[in-house]
């Protein structure tokens, strides 16, 4: 099995549309806290800003369009064809002539997926955290560790969220276009959260939860959050994986 | 060893293969011939694990291909194309593959040299010609430098020298005794290259023996293959 984990990260890290996703996630934030922090200062000075203690990890959320680059690419380029002469020539037969068992597969490359958003998220929480600490300075509570460690949590769970739908779809296309367009220009969860308050538990908005007080309208306790949403990721990433045992190359 | 037994595969409504049953020996080419669409490449699929079967069984010393542990040590398969992500390097594709089975880094530019891609080991996959293609799937299936070898049209696209180049290397091969199974629509090529014949038409398995065998009293494996086969250039 550590073969495998090892292939499947050597796998991703030579893929450009990874380093891509890397180091998207990784500037992602820490810009936006840096471009926002203006506006955060007067909205807080005016006390518009709702709850201080978020001010930190509210750019946190835009970084893990990396993460969902991730876990789609860890799928999608198993199906890329290898070449013009042989368009039906994927990278996936000797993925599976490598590694037969199925099972095993989607394992190891969920775990190369969480070990790489893990560290991304990492990095990036603690730079973005430390570049609000030097512009905002005392106008915002320090931030709390255990705030950040589920916030990078978060990033995890959603990197493999996108890695259990691309899976499923078969198509990196289906699972960036509904989580991007879902988490950027019209949130579908969000306007259902109007209609029924258990929206707020959907795979893509509960998360949010995790790592920040003020979401939407539904309080949800971090704790219950983490758990529902791993509960969607582990019943997701099971249908996938029955899914590709089941079905042909 | 390689066991095809009684195997049956349907897809959709259509039976793509009915009960199909042969053997391949080590020490000896096998060649897998019929024409186009005939099944030779759905049986290579399904003895690789790739698809399941409805019936029967396909196996490798007794295995089926998903319970071997590290199968690149036992089987090395060429299927189409390079099987290489097209953003990826010769080298970094052997690289990963190595790896998930185990295999030693410096397997990976003994391979590339065999096969004679050493120069072009850092370009990438996409860019590559069919030849050089067909050269890195070589290259991939020959890293854990194992006993069986199944080859789908191993020299289509490639050029009379490429062709020559890969009879030589699949002689060899069974020469140093591992067991060599490859598909072909090519009647001259596969009368040069194997000992062992096995034809198929659609789905079923038609006949098989030794070459002479199979060419019996026809001048040539064609006019054996033409005449065992229901498309028998009739729609010509």
């Amino acid at each position: 099995m550590v073969n495998l984990i090892h292939a499947e990260l050597r796998k991703l890290l030579g893929l450009p549309t990874a380093w891509v996703g890397l180091v998207l996630g990784l500037i992602a934030a820490p810009a936006l806290a840096l471009l926002s922090a203006g506006a955060t200062r007067q909205a807080i000075e005016r006390g518009i800003a709702g709850d201080p203690s978020d001010t930190a990890f509210q750019p946190l959320g835009i970084g893990l369009l990396g993460a969902l680059i991730l876990g789609v690419v860890a799928v999608s380029s198993e199906y890329t064809s290898s070449g013009e002469d042989a368009p039906g020539a994927r990278q996936m037969t000797t993925t599976l002539a490598a590694m037969p068992r199925r099972y095993r597969l989607v394992g190891a490359k969920a775990v190369a997926v969480s070990l790489l958003v893990a560290v991304q998220g990492a990095i990036t929480a603690v730079a973005t955290l430390a570049l609000t600490e030097m512009v905002l300075g005392p106008l915002v509570p320090p931030a709390e560790p255990g705030r950040a460690a589920a916030a990078v949590l978060y990033w995890v769970l959603l990197g493999l969220l996108a890695y259990a739908l691309t899976l499923i779809f078969r198509s990196g296309v289906i699972t960036l276009t509904v989580l991007i367009v879902n988490s950027s220009v019209v949130s579908v969860s969000y306007l259902l959260t109007k209609v029924t308050p258990l929206a707020a538990y959907l795979p893509d908005i509960v998360g949010a939860h995790m790592f920040l007080n003020d979401v939407g309208d539904v309080d949800i306790a971090p704790l219950t959050a983490g758990l529902v949403m791993t509960a969607w990721v582990a019943a997701l990433l099971g249908l996938g994986a029955w899914l590709f045992d089941r079905r042909e190359a | 060893m390689i066991t095809i037994d009684g195997v049956t595969r349907v897809r959709g409504r259509t039976t793509i293969l009915h009960e199909v049953s042969f053997t391949a020996l080590p020490g000896r080419v096998t060649g897998f011939l019929g024409p186009n669409g005939a099944g030779k490449t759905s049986t290579l699929r399904v003895l690789l694990g790739l698809d399941r079967p409805q019936a029967g069984r396909a196996l490798i010393d007794g295995q089926r291909y998903a319970g071997l542990d590290r199968p690149l040590t036992v089987v090395g398969a060429l299927l189409d194309g390079s099987g290489a992500h097209r953003a990826r390097t010769a080298r970094a594709h052997l690289r990963w593959v190595a790896t998930s089975n185990g295999i030693p880094r410096g397997r990976v530019d003994e391979v590339l040299e065999v096969v004679g891609l050493t120069a072009d080991a850092g370009k990438r996959a996409g860019r590559f010609s069919l030849g050089m293609s067909r050269r890195l799937g070589l290259a991939a299936a020959m890293l854990g430098d194992p006993p069986v070898l199944i080859l789908d049209e191993p020299v289509n696209g490639l050029d009379p020298a490429g062709i020559r180049w890969m009879r030589t290397f699949l002689r060899e091969r069974a020469g140093q005794g591992r067991t060599v199974l490859l598909s072909s629509h090519l009647m001259g090529e596969l009368a040069e290259t194997a000992d062992d014949v096995v034809i198929i038409d659609q789905g079923r398995v038609v006949t098989s023996g030794t070459l002479a065998e199979v060419v019996g009293d026809h001048p040539t494996l064609e006019d054996a293959f033409l005449a065992r086969t229901a498309s028998k250039g009739a729609a010509w």
